[in-house]
């Protein structure tokens, strides 16, 4: 449970979508005029980030891991596909996006005219496939933890973008220097609020980062339109 | 009489001239301007822009008289001239013409170039877009030098104000407009730009970093360290002073932080004149309070031991937190700043208490910054439009209801 909490609190705050890793921008940039659209976009991004993440764990942990396919037999079991990560996850986005999209339309009319184009629009918001990586990278243990840190990345990013489209209606009618209107009062904007999230940096961890193991296995795939070949093609080499 | 009509004569011949926005700053800081308005509506009121800053400088100037005899107080002590005053507030060994003299030239130079320097930007800046100096930065000024450390280098404080005064607040057009408190932005461009020279045991005590140097160098003195309160604590090393003297103020800090009861007199200056919200003080001081209530009953219920690295300040007395550190001055003077702050009546008490919670817990478990305050204020004007924001809607939706229930 503590856990849980922890990694619950540190997704929104500590490791924010927007303001420590700078991702999801063009969307967080785009859809902040108003509070109320980006109030929908948030949700919509919580939403899909709460079930992309845990699905991408599964396809990550039986299929993508080096060594996962082993519960196919003990022939599969040093067979590496990890290569294929930022296929399979955007294909699940994708998919995901478009299925939700489809159920909600048909359960929740009013839902889906709120969401309106963001939902469609969520597929290629780089906060999405990056919380699956950094799921990936970040070796998330249980599928449990998986859902905590998508929910609590999605939140982030919701803080985000909502106190981001409130203080844009504050400065409406401030008087902005002509050449940095819209998008430059913006991003400045957004780097005095990385400022102040910077109040949480390094805590939980006790100010020292942690030191990130770059484990990469260089794989080389020639291209064939057999798949065992393919697939013998990526062993481990020992 | 003379000089009043002359420099009016002066400011009706070069009307049309590009430099006159800093000849009329000077102009109105010496006299009430000559011209009254003609058409329109009229309110009439005492309490202008400038008068506003004029009480929230004077209600920091104790702070500031305070800060100085305190950095010549804490230096004799570090280096040994004189012993720790045992009398409290009003002992002899503190208010004395020799510490007031230490800090006098040190603290000096500090309100000179952040004066100097920012009010050059906002001159320069009133120029291009030719308009009128604004009076926001006297207070920003002032605020400056009261809360960095004393030995901060001067060109460090200038490249600071800089970019405060720029990105902070004049990218924004100007006074009235900026998100983020400038003076908190000054400070924080500080705090992450130069870390050594903003945290650590040796930079709250005017000339322990250049004793350090010549240790280094190779001479034979004794090491002095100023460490902080709450520096100390946050290392388990206990407070090592008096309740009273953390109220007194007799403790090493930034200049105008220290003294409790001499902030206490700002805030009755600004809550008398209501230009400070008393709602925000009051429920920022609140928010503390919760804070360290809870972190007593997680040492009290044996969640948190000794061995614990966050011990020393969850088992600090809950109200002492109020005492030490930052924690009086950035509610008083910094969280009450009505440009930045919450700026409906509710969103206020949220925002206050906000910042109240979230500085403790910063403070207890950030190692990395002892300091909350100045982060917590930040984060929370990040999030005051969105406060605002709902309390707005939720005013909108009451009425509306009663509306419904009025013509129904």
């Amino acid at each position: 449970m503590l856990e849980h909490l922890e990694l619950f609190f540190k997704s929104i705050f500590i490791d924010n979508m927007v303001f420590a890793t700078f991702l999801g921008m063009c969307s967080y940039l785009a859809v902040s005029k108003k509070v109320s659209t980006a109030v929908g976009l948030g949700a919509a991004v919580i939403f899909v980030l709460a079930i992309t993440v845990p699905l991408n764990w599964l396809l990550d942990q039986y299929i993508l891991q080096p060594g996962a396919l082993s519960w196919m037999g003990p022939e599969y079991a040093d067979y590496d596909l990890s290569f294929l990560s930022f296929i399979m996850f955007i294909a699940t986005i994708a998919t995901m996006v478009q299925l939700v999209e489809i159920v909600v339309e048909k359960f929740s009319p009013s839902l889906y005219n709120s969401l309106g184009i963001f939902l469609p629009l969520i597929a290629v918001n780089c906060a999405i496939l990056g919380g699956s990586l950094f799921m990936q990278s970040r070796e998330i243990e249980t599928l449990g933890l998986a859902t905590t840190y998508g929910v609590g990345s999605g939140i982030g990013w919701f803080l985000a973008i909502l106190a981001i489209a409130a203080i844009r209606e504050k400065i409406r009618y401030s008087n902005v220097p002509p050449a940095l209107r819209g998008l430059g009062i913006t991003f400045i904007i957004t780097g005095l609020m990385a400022i102040g999230f910077m109040s949480f940096g390094g805590m939980l961890t006790g100010g020292d980062e942690e030191t990130k193991e770059d484990t990469t296995v260089e794989v080389q795939v020639t291209p064939t339109d057999d798949n065992t070949e393919l697939a013998n093609n990526t062993k481990i080499e020992e | 009489m003379g000089l009043k009509n002359s420099l009016h004569n002066f400011r009706e011949k070069n009307k049309d001239k590009k430099w006159l926005p800093a000849f009329s700053a000077i102009h109105t800081f010496l006299f009430l301007p000559n011209e009254t308005t003609h058409n329109g509506t009229h309110i009439k009121a005492a309490d202008d822009l400038k008068r506003t800053m004029n009480i929230v400088i004077m209600a920091m100037v104790p702070c500031l008289i305070f800060g100085m005899f305190n950095a010549g107080y804490q230096h004799h002590v570090a280096f040994g001239d004189i012993q720790q005053a045992t009398g409290g507030f009003f002992s002899s060994e503190f208010w004395t013409m020799d510490n007031f003299m230490v800090g006098f030239w040190k603290v000096l130079p500090l309100v000179i170039v952040s004066y100097g320097v920012g009010l050059a930007i906002e001159i320069l800046f009133a120029i291009k877009n030719s308009h009128e100096v604004e009076e926001g930065y006297l207070v920003t000024g002032m605020l400056v030098p009261l809360i960095i450390p004393i030995d901060t280098p001067l060109w460090m404080l200038a490249v600071a104000v800089a970019f405060g005064v720029v990105i902070g607040k004049e990218v924004f057009g100007g006074t009235g407009m900026n998100i983020l408190n400038p003076a908190l932005t000054i400070r924080a461009f500080l705090f992450f730009a130069y870390p050594t020279w903003m945290s650590g045991d040796k930079v709250w005590v005017q000339g322990a970093v250049a004793r350090d140097k010549a240790i280094a160098a190779g001479e034979n003195l004794d090491a002095i360290s100023g460490e902080t309160i709450l520096g100390s604590l946050a290392q388990n090393k206990g407070a090592g002073y008096d309740v009273m003297d953390m109220f007194y103020g007799l403790i090493p800090g930034s200049v105008g932080e220290t003294s409790t009861l001499i902030i206490l007199i700002g805030a009755g200056i600004l809550i008398f004149t209501k230009i400070g919200s008393w709602r925000i003080m009051l429920s920022s001081v609140l928010g503390a309070l919760a804070m360290g209530l809870i972190f007593n009953f997680a040492v009290s219920s044996e969640w948190i031991t000794e061995s614990s690295k966050f011990y020393g300040l969850m088992s600090t007395t809950w109200w002492h937190h109020l005492l030490i550190g930052g924690f009086a001055f950035g509610t008083v003077f910094m969280a009450t700043d009505p440009v930045t702050a919450s700026q409906t009546n509710k969103g206020k008490w949220i925002y206050g208490f906000l910042v109240g919670f979230i500085s403790i817990m910063i403070r207890v478990f950030n190692p990395a910054y002892p300091e909350g305050v100045m982060l917590a204020i930040l984060l929370m004007n990040v999030f005051a439009p969105t406060i605002d924001h709902y309390v707005v809607q939720g005013n909108v939706k009451k009425r509306m209801k009663r509306l419904k229930v009025k013509t129904a």
